[in-house]
Protein backbone atom coordinates (compact mmCIF):
# COMPACT_ATOMS: atom_id res chain seq x y z
CA UNK A 1 0.00 0.00 0.00
CA UNK A 2 1.43 3.53 -0.73
CA UNK A 3 1.96 5.31 2.44
CA UNK A 4 -0.44 7.97 3.28
CA UNK A 5 0.34 11.94 3.03
CA UNK A 6 -1.77 13.68 5.68
CA UNK A 7 -2.08 17.04 3.65
CA UNK A 8 -3.42 15.11 0.69
CA UNK A 9 -5.67 13.20 2.61
CA UNK A 10 -8.88 14.75 0.54
CA UNK A 11 -7.31 14.89 -2.81
CA UNK A 12 -5.60 11.38 -3.27
CA UNK A 13 -8.58 9.45 -3.02
CA UNK A 14 -10.69 12.47 -4.72
CA UNK A 15 -8.65 12.51 -7.78
CA UNK A 16 -8.80 8.23 -7.78
CA UNK A 17 -12.24 8.35 -7.40
CA UNK A 18 -12.44 11.15 -10.26
CA UNK A 19 -9.92 9.34 -12.72
CA UNK A 20 -10.48 5.21 -11.33
CA UNK A 21 -9.05 4.11 -14.15
CA UNK A 22 -5.97 6.59 -15.36
CA UNK A 23 -4.82 7.51 -12.22
CA UNK A 24 -2.28 4.90 -9.91
CA UNK A 25 -1.04 6.36 -6.61
CA UNK A 26 2.55 5.04 -6.81
CA UNK A 27 4.69 4.52 -3.24
CA UNK A 28 5.50 8.54 -2.26
CA UNK A 29 9.41 9.56 -2.07
CA UNK A 30 10.38 11.90 0.87
CA UNK A 31 10.70 15.00 -1.40
CA UNK A 32 7.57 14.81 -2.99
CA UNK A 33 4.01 15.17 -1.46
CA UNK A 34 2.47 12.54 -4.07
CA UNK A 35 3.41 10.93 -7.15
CA UNK A 36 0.84 9.56 -9.36
CA UNK A 37 0.99 7.49 -12.67
CA UNK A 38 -1.25 9.32 -15.56
CA UNK A 39 -2.39 7.41 -18.80
CA UNK A 40 -1.48 9.85 -21.29
CA UNK A 41 -5.16 10.96 -22.44
CA UNK A 42 -6.13 12.34 -19.86
CA UNK A 43 -3.20 13.79 -18.49
CA UNK A 44 -4.93 17.46 -19.44
CA UNK A 45 -8.17 16.62 -17.49
CA UNK A 46 -6.09 15.24 -14.22
CA UNK A 47 -3.61 18.65 -14.56
CA UNK A 48 -7.18 20.86 -14.34
CA UNK A 49 -8.16 18.71 -11.46
CA UNK A 50 -5.29 19.15 -9.72
CA UNK A 51 -5.24 22.67 -10.20
CA UNK A 52 -8.45 23.80 -9.45
CA UNK A 53 -9.45 21.13 -6.49
CA UNK A 54 -5.84 20.39 -5.22
CA UNK A 55 -4.64 24.33 -5.47
CA UNK A 56 -1.83 23.67 -7.34
CA UNK A 57 -1.41 26.76 -8.75
CA UNK A 58 2.51 26.60 -10.53
CA UNK A 59 3.66 24.29 -12.77
CA UNK A 60 7.17 24.26 -12.15
CA UNK A 61 8.55 21.85 -14.49
CA UNK A 62 7.89 19.45 -17.60
CA UNK A 63 10.54 16.85 -18.22
CA UNK A 64 11.06 13.40 -19.84
CA UNK A 65 13.09 10.61 -19.63
CA UNK A 66 14.63 8.26 -22.65
CA UNK A 67 13.93 4.84 -20.68
CA UNK A 68 15.20 3.46 -24.44
CA UNK A 69 11.97 0.99 -24.25
CA UNK A 70 9.61 3.95 -23.31
CA UNK A 71 9.63 7.07 -22.74
CA UNK A 72 8.59 8.72 -19.65
CA UNK A 73 7.01 12.68 -19.21
CA UNK A 74 7.39 14.04 -15.87
CA UNK A 75 5.17 16.61 -14.59
CA UNK A 76 6.25 18.77 -11.57
CA UNK A 77 3.50 20.62 -9.72
CA UNK A 78 4.27 22.88 -6.54
CA UNK A 79 1.00 24.18 -4.24
CA UNK A 80 2.03 27.42 -2.51
CA UNK A 81 -1.11 26.63 0.60
CA UNK A 82 0.22 22.54 1.02
CA UNK A 83 4.11 24.17 0.31
CA UNK A 84 5.33 20.70 -1.57
CA UNK A 85 5.82 18.99 -5.23
CA UNK A 86 3.65 16.53 -6.58
CA UNK A 87 4.97 14.66 -9.36
CA UNK A 88 3.19 13.47 -12.26
CA UNK A 89 4.40 10.48 -14.28
CA UNK A 90 3.09 9.17 -17.60
CA UNK A 91 4.67 6.39 -19.67
CA UNK A 92 4.58 6.87 -23.36
CA UNK A 93 5.83 4.40 -26.13
CA UNK A 94 9.43 5.44 -28.10
CA UNK A 95 8.00 5.83 -30.88
CA UNK A 96 5.76 8.72 -32.13
CA UNK A 97 5.10 9.61 -28.61
CA UNK A 98 2.13 12.32 -28.00
CA UNK A 99 0.35 13.45 -25.00
CA UNK A 100 -2.06 16.35 -24.79
CA UNK A 101 -0.30 19.86 -23.76
CA UNK A 102 -1.18 21.71 -20.59
CA UNK A 103 -0.27 24.50 -22.13
CA UNK A 104 -3.84 25.82 -21.21
CA UNK A 105 -3.69 25.13 -18.28
CA UNK A 106 -1.00 26.63 -17.17
CA UNK A 107 0.98 29.17 -19.50
CA UNK A 108 4.34 28.86 -17.67
CA UNK A 109 4.23 25.37 -19.22
CA UNK A 110 4.72 26.58 -22.66
CA UNK A 111 8.58 26.46 -22.94
CA UNK A 112 8.87 23.19 -20.71
CA UNK A 113 7.06 21.52 -23.48
CA UNK A 114 8.87 23.11 -26.28
CA UNK A 115 11.88 22.26 -25.03
CA UNK A 116 10.92 18.03 -23.85
CA UNK A 117 9.80 18.09 -27.50
CA UNK A 118 13.72 19.73 -28.76
CA UNK A 119 15.49 17.45 -26.30
CA UNK A 120 13.27 14.32 -26.62
CA UNK A 121 11.41 14.50 -29.32
CA UNK A 122 7.25 14.02 -27.78
CA UNK A 123 4.73 15.38 -29.30
CA UNK A 124 2.22 18.05 -27.44
CA UNK A 125 -1.08 17.80 -28.65
CA UNK A 126 -3.05 20.99 -28.58
CA UNK A 127 0.49 23.21 -27.88
CA UNK A 128 0.03 27.02 -29.56
CA UNK A 129 3.69 26.88 -30.87
CA UNK A 130 5.16 23.66 -31.15
CA UNK A 131 9.14 25.28 -31.97
CA UNK A 132 12.52 23.98 -31.10
CA UNK A 133 13.85 26.45 -28.37
CA UNK A 134 17.40 25.38 -27.80
CA UNK A 135 18.49 23.40 -30.68
CA UNK A 136 18.17 25.26 -34.10
CA UNK A 137 14.55 24.77 -36.32
CA UNK A 138 15.50 22.34 -38.91
CA UNK A 139 17.93 19.85 -36.83
CA UNK A 140 16.93 16.54 -37.30
CA UNK A 141 17.89 14.56 -34.21
CA UNK A 142 16.72 14.81 -30.02
CA UNK A 143 19.94 15.27 -28.40
CA UNK A 144 18.49 13.68 -25.01
CA UNK A 145 17.49 10.09 -26.43
CA UNK A 146 20.17 7.43 -25.50
CA UNK A 147 20.10 6.53 -29.11
CA UNK A 148 21.76 9.68 -29.55
CA UNK A 149 25.61 8.86 -29.08
CA UNK A 150 28.27 11.27 -27.41
CA UNK A 151 31.19 10.83 -28.49
CA UNK A 152 33.76 10.78 -25.81
CA UNK A 153 36.71 13.37 -26.53
CA UNK A 154 39.53 10.03 -26.86
CA UNK A 155 37.21 8.44 -29.34
CA UNK A 156 37.64 11.49 -31.61
CA UNK A 157 41.39 11.86 -30.95
CA UNK A 158 42.01 8.09 -32.25
CA UNK A 159 39.55 8.94 -34.91
CA UNK A 160 41.24 11.55 -35.95
CA UNK A 161 44.79 10.17 -35.63
CA UNK A 162 43.62 7.14 -38.41
CA UNK A 163 42.33 10.03 -40.96
CA UNK B 1 22.63 39.94 -16.27
CA UNK B 2 24.02 39.13 -19.64
CA UNK B 3 23.55 41.09 -22.68
CA UNK B 4 23.98 40.36 -26.52
CA UNK B 5 23.83 35.92 -26.15
CA UNK B 6 19.98 35.86 -27.11
CA UNK B 7 17.51 37.16 -29.43
CA UNK B 8 14.49 39.16 -28.61
CA UNK B 9 12.07 39.56 -32.07
CA UNK B 10 9.26 42.20 -31.41
CA UNK B 11 6.45 43.46 -33.02
CA UNK B 12 6.15 47.16 -33.21
CA UNK B 13 3.40 49.43 -34.25
CA UNK B 14 5.63 52.96 -33.95
CA UNK B 15 6.90 53.10 -30.97
CA UNK B 16 4.89 50.77 -29.19
CA UNK B 17 5.48 46.99 -28.62
CA UNK B 18 2.79 44.93 -29.92
CA UNK B 19 4.38 41.28 -29.78
CA UNK B 20 7.62 40.09 -28.69
CA UNK B 21 9.34 36.26 -29.33
CA UNK B 22 12.57 35.73 -27.32
CA UNK B 23 14.58 33.32 -29.10
CA UNK B 24 17.45 31.92 -27.12
CA UNK B 25 19.17 28.58 -27.45
CA UNK B 26 22.85 30.42 -28.59
CA UNK B 27 24.57 29.78 -25.47
CA UNK B 28 23.29 25.73 -25.12
CA UNK B 29 25.57 23.67 -24.23
CA UNK B 30 24.15 20.23 -24.04
CA UNK B 31 25.13 20.57 -20.27
CA UNK B 32 22.30 17.94 -19.30
CA UNK B 33 23.34 15.43 -22.16
CA UNK B 34 26.96 15.92 -21.05
CA UNK B 35 25.97 14.98 -17.42
CA UNK B 36 25.08 11.11 -18.94
CA UNK B 37 28.49 10.99 -19.43
CA UNK B 38 30.21 12.06 -16.40
CA UNK B 39 31.12 10.72 -12.76
CA UNK B 40 28.99 12.23 -10.31
CA UNK B 41 31.73 14.33 -8.82
CA UNK B 42 32.78 15.67 -12.07
CA UNK B 43 29.55 17.19 -13.16
CA UNK B 44 30.25 19.59 -10.54
CA UNK B 45 32.87 21.41 -13.23
CA UNK B 46 29.64 21.60 -15.09
CA UNK B 47 27.37 23.07 -12.76
CA UNK B 48 29.56 25.98 -11.99
CA UNK B 49 29.55 26.64 -15.85
CA UNK B 50 25.74 26.59 -16.02
CA UNK B 51 25.21 30.01 -14.19
CA UNK B 52 28.53 31.69 -14.39
CA UNK B 53 27.09 34.72 -11.88
CA UNK B 54 25.70 31.81 -9.43
CA UNK B 55 28.10 29.13 -10.04
CA UNK B 56 27.75 27.88 -6.19
CA UNK B 57 24.11 28.18 -6.23
CA UNK B 58 24.03 25.36 -8.89
CA UNK B 59 26.55 22.99 -7.58
CA UNK B 60 24.62 22.70 -4.30
CA UNK B 61 21.38 22.49 -6.76
CA UNK B 62 23.12 19.45 -7.94
CA UNK B 63 24.56 18.23 -5.08
CA UNK B 64 21.33 18.28 -2.95
CA UNK B 65 19.47 15.94 -5.85
CA UNK B 66 22.64 13.78 -6.35
CA UNK B 67 22.87 13.45 -2.45
CA UNK B 68 19.12 12.22 -2.43
CA UNK B 69 19.77 9.90 -5.53
CA UNK B 70 22.63 8.12 -4.10
CA UNK B 71 21.18 8.58 -0.15
CA UNK B 72 24.37 10.28 1.37
CA UNK B 73 24.13 12.77 3.73
CA UNK B 74 26.48 16.24 4.70
CA UNK B 75 27.96 16.58 8.13
CA UNK B 76 26.55 19.85 9.47
CA UNK B 77 29.56 21.78 8.97
CA UNK B 78 29.15 21.21 5.39
CA UNK B 79 25.84 22.26 5.58
CA UNK B 80 26.59 25.37 6.82
CA UNK B 81 29.47 26.11 4.71
CA UNK B 82 27.20 25.48 1.56
CA UNK B 83 24.54 27.80 2.83
CA UNK B 84 27.34 30.24 3.60
CA UNK B 85 28.55 30.02 0.12
CA UNK B 86 24.65 30.79 -1.26
CA UNK B 87 24.10 33.89 0.32
CA UNK B 88 27.46 35.11 -0.75
CA UNK B 89 26.35 34.29 -3.98
CA UNK B 90 23.14 35.77 -3.91
CA UNK B 91 25.05 39.03 -2.45
CA UNK B 92 27.50 38.73 -5.44
CA UNK B 93 25.00 37.90 -7.74
CA UNK B 94 22.67 41.14 -7.20
CA UNK B 95 25.41 43.13 -6.42
CA UNK B 96 26.47 42.38 -10.36
CA UNK B 97 22.62 42.79 -11.36
CA UNK B 98 22.29 45.95 -9.83
CA UNK B 99 25.87 47.11 -11.24
CA UNK B 100 25.15 46.12 -14.53
CA UNK B 101 21.07 47.31 -14.82
CA UNK B 102 21.78 50.57 -12.96
CA UNK B 103 24.21 51.90 -15.50
CA UNK B 104 21.69 50.67 -18.99
CA UNK B 105 19.04 53.03 -17.48
CA UNK B 106 21.63 55.66 -17.41
CA UNK B 107 23.61 56.74 -14.02
CA UNK B 108 27.06 55.42 -14.05
CA UNK B 109 28.73 55.25 -11.03
CA UNK B 110 26.30 52.21 -9.68
CA UNK B 111 28.04 50.25 -12.15
CA UNK B 112 31.64 51.37 -10.35
CA UNK B 113 30.65 50.91 -6.79
CA UNK B 114 29.18 47.17 -7.48
CA UNK B 115 31.98 45.92 -9.60
CA UNK B 116 34.32 47.28 -6.70
CA UNK B 117 32.36 45.58 -3.86
CA UNK B 118 31.32 42.18 -5.76
CA UNK B 119 35.35 41.95 -5.85
CA UNK B 120 35.35 41.78 -2.11
CA UNK B 121 33.20 39.38 -2.00
CA UNK B 122 35.16 37.03 -4.83
CA UNK B 123 38.06 37.75 -2.74
CA UNK B 124 36.38 35.77 0.03
CA UNK B 125 35.27 33.11 -2.35
CA UNK B 126 38.81 32.97 -4.00
CA UNK B 127 40.34 32.88 -0.19
CA UNK B 128 38.53 29.11 0.43
CA UNK B 129 37.67 27.99 -2.87
CA UNK B 130 40.80 28.99 -4.81
CA UNK B 131 38.63 30.49 -7.32
CA UNK B 132 36.48 33.99 -8.13
CA UNK B 133 34.00 32.60 -10.40
CA UNK B 134 33.65 28.65 -11.33
CA UNK B 135 34.31 27.25 -7.95
CA UNK B 136 34.45 23.66 -8.26
CA UNK B 137 33.84 23.64 -4.22
CA UNK B 138 31.01 21.08 -3.68
CA UNK B 139 31.05 17.61 -3.29
CA UNK B 140 28.71 14.42 -3.03
CA UNK B 141 28.74 13.78 0.72
CA UNK B 142 30.17 17.76 1.97
CA UNK B 143 32.32 20.18 0.85
CA UNK B 144 35.98 20.38 -0.35
CA UNK B 145 37.81 22.10 2.20
CA UNK B 146 36.74 23.97 5.52
CA UNK B 147 37.56 27.74 5.16
CA UNK B 148 40.72 28.71 6.05
CA UNK B 149 42.18 30.41 9.51
CA UNK B 150 40.61 34.03 10.10
CA UNK B 151 37.97 33.73 7.29
CA UNK B 152 35.08 34.38 9.97
CA UNK B 153 36.59 37.49 10.65
CA UNK B 154 37.60 39.23 7.07
CA UNK B 155 34.09 37.68 6.45
CA UNK B 156 32.33 39.49 8.91
CA UNK B 157 34.48 42.97 7.91
CA UNK B 158 33.20 43.11 4.34
CA UNK B 159 29.43 42.41 6.16
CA UNK B 160 30.16 44.87 8.18
CA UNK B 161 31.27 47.17 4.80
CA UNK B 162 27.97 45.80 2.63
CA UNK B 163 26.01 47.16 5.92
CA UNK B 164 27.26 51.10 5.09
CA UNK B 165 27.52 50.37 1.20
CA UNK B 166 23.41 48.87 0.22
CA UNK B 167 21.75 52.16 1.74
CA UNK B 168 24.22 54.14 0.01
CA UNK B 169 23.17 51.88 -3.08
CA UNK B 170 19.56 52.78 -2.50
CA UNK B 171 20.14 56.29 -2.03
CA UNK B 172 22.01 56.49 -5.87
CA UNK B 173 18.93 55.32 -7.09
CA UNK B 174 16.27 56.87 -4.74
CA UNK B 175 17.49 60.06 -5.39
CA UNK B 176 18.08 59.89 -8.96
CA UNK B 177 14.86 61.09 -11.32
CA UNK B 178 16.25 59.75 -14.37
CA UNK B 179 15.90 55.79 -12.31
CA UNK B 180 12.60 56.44 -11.00
CA UNK B 181 10.98 57.74 -14.32
CA UNK B 182 12.84 54.78 -16.22
CA UNK B 183 11.54 52.13 -13.62
CA UNK B 184 8.50 52.76 -12.05
CA UNK B 185 5.08 51.31 -13.61
CA UNK B 186 7.27 49.83 -16.31
CA UNK B 187 7.06 46.10 -16.79
CA UNK B 188 4.02 45.50 -15.02
CA UNK B 189 2.90 41.84 -14.14
CA UNK B 190 0.35 41.27 -11.47
CA UNK B 191 0.64 38.36 -9.21
CA UNK B 192 -2.52 36.32 -10.65
CA UNK B 193 -0.09 36.98 -14.27
CA UNK B 194 2.88 35.77 -12.73
CA UNK B 195 1.06 32.09 -10.70
CA UNK B 196 0.41 31.07 -14.20
CA UNK B 197 3.41 31.91 -16.28
CA UNK B 198 5.13 30.22 -14.01
CA UNK B 199 7.20 33.44 -12.85
CA UNK B 200 9.69 32.65 -9.77
CA UNK B 201 12.28 34.19 -7.55
CA UNK B 202 12.77 38.55 -7.40
CA UNK B 203 9.61 38.96 -10.27
CA UNK B 204 7.15 36.92 -8.18
CA UNK B 205 7.94 38.77 -4.75
CA UNK B 206 7.84 41.88 -6.19
CA UNK B 207 4.31 41.09 -7.21
CA UNK B 208 3.57 40.79 -3.54
CA UNK B 209 3.62 36.93 -3.20
CA UNK B 210 5.59 35.72 -0.40
CA UNK B 211 6.88 32.97 -2.13
CA UNK B 212 10.68 31.58 -1.21
CA UNK B 213 11.41 28.12 -1.03
CA UNK B 214 14.45 28.79 1.57
CA UNK B 215 11.13 29.44 4.34
CA UNK B 216 8.94 27.24 2.10
CA UNK B 217 10.26 24.10 1.78
CA UNK B 218 13.51 24.31 3.59
CA UNK B 219 16.64 22.87 2.40
CA UNK B 220 19.94 22.58 4.05
CA UNK B 221 20.40 24.39 7.22
CA UNK B 222 17.54 26.89 6.92
CA UNK B 223 15.08 26.05 8.86
CA UNK B 224 17.96 27.25 12.02
CA UNK B 225 18.63 30.58 10.29
CA UNK B 226 16.46 33.81 11.01
CA UNK B 227 15.76 35.82 7.92
CA UNK B 228 12.81 37.68 6.37
CA UNK B 229 11.06 37.07 2.85
CA UNK B 230 12.21 39.84 0.74
CA UNK B 231 8.38 41.38 -0.68
CA UNK B 232 6.70 44.53 -2.27
CA UNK B 233 3.55 45.66 -3.61
CA UNK B 234 4.67 47.19 -7.15
CA UNK B 235 4.87 44.21 -9.77
CA UNK B 236 7.10 46.49 -11.56
CA UNK B 237 10.67 47.36 -12.34
CA UNK B 238 10.93 49.26 -8.91
CA UNK B 239 9.83 46.78 -7.52
CA UNK B 240 11.80 44.14 -8.39
CA UNK B 241 14.71 46.43 -7.72
CA UNK B 242 13.57 46.97 -3.97
CA UNK B 243 12.97 43.43 -3.32
CA UNK B 244 17.11 42.77 -4.31
CA UNK B 245 17.96 45.74 -1.88
CA UNK B 246 16.12 44.11 0.41
CA UNK B 247 17.22 40.50 -0.43
CA UNK B 248 20.86 41.43 0.17
CA UNK B 249 20.21 42.83 3.66
CA UNK B 250 18.61 39.70 4.42
CA UNK B 251 21.75 37.75 3.16
CA UNK B 252 24.11 39.69 5.37
CA UNK B 253 21.82 39.12 8.05
CA UNK B 254 22.25 35.21 7.21
CA UNK B 255 25.72 35.28 6.83
CA UNK B 256 26.41 36.53 10.27
CA UNK B 257 24.29 33.78 11.87
CA UNK B 258 26.42 31.28 9.56
CA UNK B 259 29.93 32.43 10.66
CA UNK B 260 29.12 32.56 14.39
CA UNK B 261 27.85 29.33 14.17
CA UNK B 262 31.35 28.05 12.08
CA UNK B 263 32.92 29.82 14.98
CA UNK B 264 31.78 27.68 17.50
CA UNK B 265 31.56 24.16 15.80
CA UNK B 266 34.06 23.06 14.64
CA UNK B 267 33.95 19.49 12.81
CA UNK B 268 34.10 17.11 9.37
CA UNK B 269 33.33 18.72 6.08
CA UNK B 270 32.85 15.70 4.49
CA UNK B 271 30.89 12.58 5.01
CA UNK B 272 33.01 9.83 5.79
CA UNK B 273 31.30 6.79 3.72
CA UNK B 274 31.34 8.63 0.30
CA UNK B 275 31.80 6.33 -3.29
CA UNK B 276 34.60 7.63 -4.30
CA UNK B 277 33.74 7.34 -7.96
CA UNK B 278 36.90 6.59 -9.49
CA UNK B 279 38.45 3.20 -11.25
CA UNK B 280 37.67 2.19 -15.19
CA UNK B 281 36.29 4.82 -17.73
CA UNK B 282 32.34 4.15 -17.80
CA UNK B 283 30.49 1.86 -20.51
CA UNK B 284 27.35 3.93 -21.85
CA UNK B 285 24.48 4.37 -19.85
CA UNK B 286 21.57 1.77 -19.20
CA UNK B 287 24.02 -1.23 -19.85
CA UNK B 288 22.46 -3.92 -17.45
CA UNK B 289 25.36 -5.96 -16.64
CA UNK B 290 27.61 -2.65 -15.70
CA UNK B 291 24.37 -1.65 -13.27
CA UNK B 292 24.45 -5.19 -11.20
CA UNK B 293 28.29 -5.30 -11.07
CA UNK B 294 28.83 -1.95 -9.49
CA UNK B 295 25.47 -2.03 -7.37
CA UNK B 296 25.28 1.70 -6.14
CA UNK B 297 21.66 2.13 -4.99
CA UNK B 298 19.38 2.84 -7.44
CA UNK B 299 17.23 5.67 -6.72
CA UNK B 300 15.83 9.53 -7.93
CA UNK B 301 17.23 12.61 -6.19
CA UNK B 302 15.12 16.14 -6.62
CA UNK B 303 16.19 19.47 -5.17
CA UNK B 304 14.66 22.49 -5.64
CA UNK B 305 15.96 26.04 -3.91
CA UNK B 306 16.02 29.80 -4.35
CA UNK B 307 18.68 30.65 -6.81
CA UNK B 308 19.17 34.60 -6.89
CA UNK B 309 17.31 34.19 -9.81
CA UNK B 310 14.39 32.38 -8.78
CA UNK B 311 13.43 28.69 -7.71
CA UNK B 312 15.48 26.31 -9.72
CA UNK B 313 15.20 22.39 -9.55
CA UNK B 314 17.47 20.01 -10.77
CA UNK B 315 15.91 15.79 -11.04
CA UNK B 316 18.49 12.94 -11.15
CA UNK B 317 18.19 9.64 -11.75
CA UNK B 318 20.72 7.31 -10.51
CA UNK B 319 20.43 3.82 -12.47
CA UNK B 320 23.25 2.23 -10.27
CA UNK B 321 25.65 3.91 -12.40
CA UNK B 322 28.57 6.03 -11.59
CA UNK B 323 27.35 8.66 -13.63
CA UNK B 324 23.51 10.15 -13.74
CA UNK B 325 21.18 8.33 -16.05
CA UNK B 326 19.21 11.29 -16.29
CA UNK B 327 19.94 14.74 -15.15
CA UNK B 328 17.22 17.32 -15.05
CA UNK B 329 17.87 21.30 -14.55
CA UNK B 330 14.85 23.90 -14.41
CA UNK B 331 16.22 27.17 -14.83
CA UNK B 332 14.02 30.24 -13.08
CA UNK B 333 15.29 32.77 -15.98
CA UNK B 334 14.18 30.29 -18.63
CA UNK B 335 10.53 30.39 -17.52
CA UNK B 336 11.29 33.87 -16.73
CA UNK B 337 12.21 35.26 -20.08
CA UNK B 338 9.56 32.93 -22.06
CA UNK B 339 6.93 34.93 -20.53
CA UNK B 340 8.22 37.82 -21.75
CA UNK B 341 5.91 38.74 -24.11
CA UNK B 342 3.08 39.24 -20.78
CA UNK B 343 5.01 42.18 -19.64
CA UNK B 344 6.62 43.57 -22.78
CA UNK B 345 3.51 44.28 -24.90
CA UNK B 346 1.78 47.86 -24.36
CA UNK B 347 5.37 49.30 -23.44
CA UNK B 348 7.67 51.51 -25.30
CA UNK B 349 11.15 50.23 -27.79
CA UNK B 350 12.86 52.27 -25.41
CA UNK B 351 11.63 50.69 -22.16
CA UNK B 352 13.12 46.96 -23.51
CA UNK B 353 16.33 47.60 -21.50
CA UNK B 354 15.05 48.36 -18.32
CA UNK B 355 12.32 45.73 -18.43
CA UNK B 356 14.71 42.80 -19.36
CA UNK B 357 17.01 44.05 -16.94
CA UNK B 358 14.72 43.81 -14.30
CA UNK B 359 14.37 40.28 -15.25
CA UNK B 360 18.15 39.61 -14.35
CA UNK B 361 18.57 37.65 -17.30
CA UNK B 362 21.71 35.06 -17.60
CA UNK B 363 21.66 33.36 -20.42
CA UNK B 364 24.08 30.51 -19.27
CA UNK B 365 21.20 28.77 -17.20
CA UNK B 366 18.35 29.51 -19.24
CA UNK B 367 20.35 27.49 -22.17
CA UNK B 368 22.38 25.10 -20.39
Amino acid sequence: MPEENPPLRPLIPGITAQFPQDVTVLPRRKDMLAVLKVTPARVAEVAKYLRDVGSFEHCALVSGVDWVDHLEVLYHLWSDSLKGYIELTVDLPSEDPHVPSVTEIWRGANWHERETWDMLGVRFDGHPDLRRVLMPEGYQFHPLRKSFELHEPEELEVKARHV
Amino acid sequence: MTHGLWNLRIKVDGELIVDADPEIGYLHRGIEKICEYRRYNEVVTLMDRTCYVAGIAWEQLYIMAAEGALGLSPPARAEYIRVLSQELQRLSSHIMWYAAYVQDIGLMTPFLYGMRDRDLILDLFQSYTGARMTYEFMRVGGVRNDVPVGFTDRCRKVMDWLDQRIPEYEKVCDNSTIFLDRTKGIGILKAKECLNDGITGPMLRAAGVARDIRRDRPYSVYPELDFDIALYDEPDCYGRYRVRMEEMKQSVRIVRQVLDWLDRNPGPVLAEKVPRFVGTPSPPPGKETYVERRGYPKGRGFSSMEEPHGEAMAYIINEGAEHPYRAKLRSPVFVNIAASKDYLVGYRVSDIPAIMGSVDVCVGESDR
